[in-house]
């Protein structure tokens, strides 16, 4: 008995080993399409970027110089570069702007507002859209002398500013311009926030006495932390990248390099100066300067976002 | 739920209200301008009904502005990234959430990480690499990469099957069902609206992907839609046709203005659930 017992356990081991086998293959041919994209379409120009921040590379001339660490302290110097990441922060002011009006707008939308539906369709249409057709339509909406924007606003005041041409505003119109863009989209995220948020915590409430606008402050906004800590991090990530606006409303930058963001100044350096190590070395840092950010933000994040149960 | 009128709700319908209109302004001054005679752009107080309505534009930017071939390009960009994403990324994702296999966390993570790394770090290596390849000026760098896996996708296909049922794969292996056939004839089907919304989702990030053509082609032959009517940007040309410019940005807008009217429902659905992910 013990032997045959032994036995057949044994089979089914050998067996059972090579179900085990068989299906640790197929798993492993399955995510081999995603392991070779990986590999090939980015770890290997990730590892070919801080290689080449650390040469003189230049895509005309085949000889390549090792330079040590000489991109890296020209772009301590560069004040252009510096411009750049001054442009690129003030592409993070959007971020507030659309948060706050995507929640009110979830908010309204949960409460059952009339025409929700029609509303709905109509804020996620910017999104949708695509982002180069809608800079052309930036460009003439917002066209100094007869765009629509400055007809309203010279009701208002005598002299409208010129968008387009000068940095100042032309950046303020980047920033209307995204903040228009992200509305509907954000509020999406908010939507299915709040749906999730039990109506017991409320009936509790009610009956705690607290007011609707306790309840907001108190209820809504603490469990909603979580999707807003979300939108944070995908938003900073996202506005730091900022490109085509810069690219369509401002082609050399804008006056003064104005405009110009970082990763900007990098396809200008990369594709228009040929400047590739350089152009490597900002990435480099600029890829480390997202990668420091998301960091923090994470850190920061276990003092106010909500963790529940 | 019944609706109460309250002077709060008023407001804030009126606050929507507003907020509508602007969204729609710019569309609606599009449509207007694209149907307006050159020379009646230029008037002030600005016409909203152009009179005469114009249609001339619309016949002649396909003459005036490389707009054909933009969207022949975009159009095989767009089918091929359709098919081979989907079906890599929804195997991939059944592979993640219902097989167990070797290294298979750390091959999750590792894709994870690929999230937090901006595109512009790989861009320079990747033209240097498509240069060397003679990728350059084809429409490979846009499909090729894309096609392999889309790791949104599979994210959001791994959590949702990961709601369905395992038994389902140990019933069809004691039915003599290999693993392929049983994501092909069984998860593959049961995943049906949560394809569909991915497959809007990608056409409308495919379709709208200016940054990839824009530094990966040069031709006119290879210019996808978006690279197309940037061209007609006034920045670089010398006589600003602002009225075919408004026609072609609605060309552009449409293919997914009408998917987004008929799919709706999938397209908030989507976007939800992505959202749920985070």
């Amino acid at each position: 008995m013990d032997c045959i017992s032994a036995r057949s356990k044994n089979i089914k081991g050998k067996g059972q080993s090579k179900l085990k086998r068989r299906e640790s293959l197929a798993g492993l041919l399955f995510v081999s399409p995603t392991i070779i994209y990986f590999i090939v379409f980015f770890l290997l120009p990730l590892a070919v970027c801080i290689y080449a921040s650390f040469t003189n590379w230049n895509i005309l001339s085949p000889n390549r110089v090792f330079v040590g660490t000489l991109n890296y302290e020209r772009l301590f110097v560069d004040p252009k570069f510096w411009k750049a990441l001054k442009n690129t922060l003030f592409m993070l002011i959007p971020i507030p702007i659309y948060i706050t009006f995507a929640l009110l707008f979830a908010y309204a939308c949960h409460k059952n507002i009339l025409g929700q539906k029609v509303f709905r369709a109509i804020y996620y249409l910017p999104y949708i859209s695509s982002i180069v057709a809608l800079t052309l339509i930036w460009m003439w909406l917002f066209n100094s002398k007869y765009g629509l924007v400055n007809n309203f606003l010279s009701l208002f005041v005598d002299n409208p500013p010129s968008w387009l041409s000068d940095p100042f505003w032309t950046k303020w119109m980047i920033v209307i311009m995204i903040s228009w863009k992200l509305i509907g989209f954000t509020s999406i995220y908010y939507i299915a926030a709040l749906k999730s948020i039990p109506k017991s915590y409320y009936e509790a409430a009610q009956i705690d006495g607290a007011g609707p606008r306790q309840q907001f402050f108190k209820i809504t906004l603490p469990l909603l932390t979580p999707t807003t800590f979300y939108l944070l991090v995908i938003g900073m990530i996202g506005s730091l990248q900022t490109f085509v606006e810069v690219q369509m409303f401002a082609p050399d930058g804008g006056r003064g390099y104005g405009v110009g963001t970082i990763v900007f100044y990098i396809w200008q350096k990369a594709f228009s100066s040929s400047q590739m190590g350089y152009a490597c070395a900002i990435a480099t840092v600029f890829g480390l300067f997202i990668l420091v950010i998301t960091v923090i933000q994470f850190t920061l994040s276990r003092k106010w976002v909500f963790e529940g149960n | 739920m019944k609706r109460k009128i309250s002077p709060v709700r008023i407001i804030v319908f009126i606050i929507l209200l507003i907020g509508a209109v602007t969204m729609i302004v710019p569309f609606a001054w599009m449509l207007s301008t694209s149907l307006k005679e050159a020379n009646l752009v230029y008037t002030i107080p600005p016409q909203w009904i152009p009179k005469p309505v114009d249609w001339k534009n619309y016949i002649e930017i396909w003459t005036a502005s490389n707009l054909l071939t933009g969207i022949k390009n975009s159009c095989i960009i767009s089918v091929s990234v359709l098919v081979f994403c989907t079906f890599t990324s929804s195997m991939a994702a059944f592979a993640f959430s219902k097989l167990s296999f070797p290294f298979k966390n750390a091959i999750f993570v590792m894709l994870l990480t690929t999230i937090m790394v901006p595109l512009v770090v790989l861009l320079v290596p990747l033209f240097v690499i498509y240069t060397k390849i003679g990728w350059i000026d084809t429409l490979l760098p846009m499909i090729v990469p894309a096609s392999m896996c889309n790791i949104n996708i599979i994210f959001f296909l791994r959590q949702y099957m990961t709601g369905l049922p395992k038994e389902l794969l140990d019933a069809a292996k004691i039915d003599g069902c290999g693993y392929f056939s049983a994501y092909w004839r069984i998860y593959l089907p049961l995943c049906k609206p949560a394809i569909v919304a991915n497959v809007i989702m990608l056409f409308m990030i495919t379709w709208n992907d200016y940054f990839g053509p824009l530094v990966f082609t040069h031709s006119e032959s290879k210019q996808n839609i978006q690279v197309a009517i940037a061209m007609l940007n006034s920045h670089y040309i010398q006589q600003t046709d602002i009225p075919l410019m408004m026609t072609a940005s609605l060309i552009a807008i449409l293919p997914v203005l009408i998917l987004f009217i008929i799919c709706q429902k999938y397209f908030t659905e989507s976007f939800a659930m992505t959202g749920i992910k985070g």
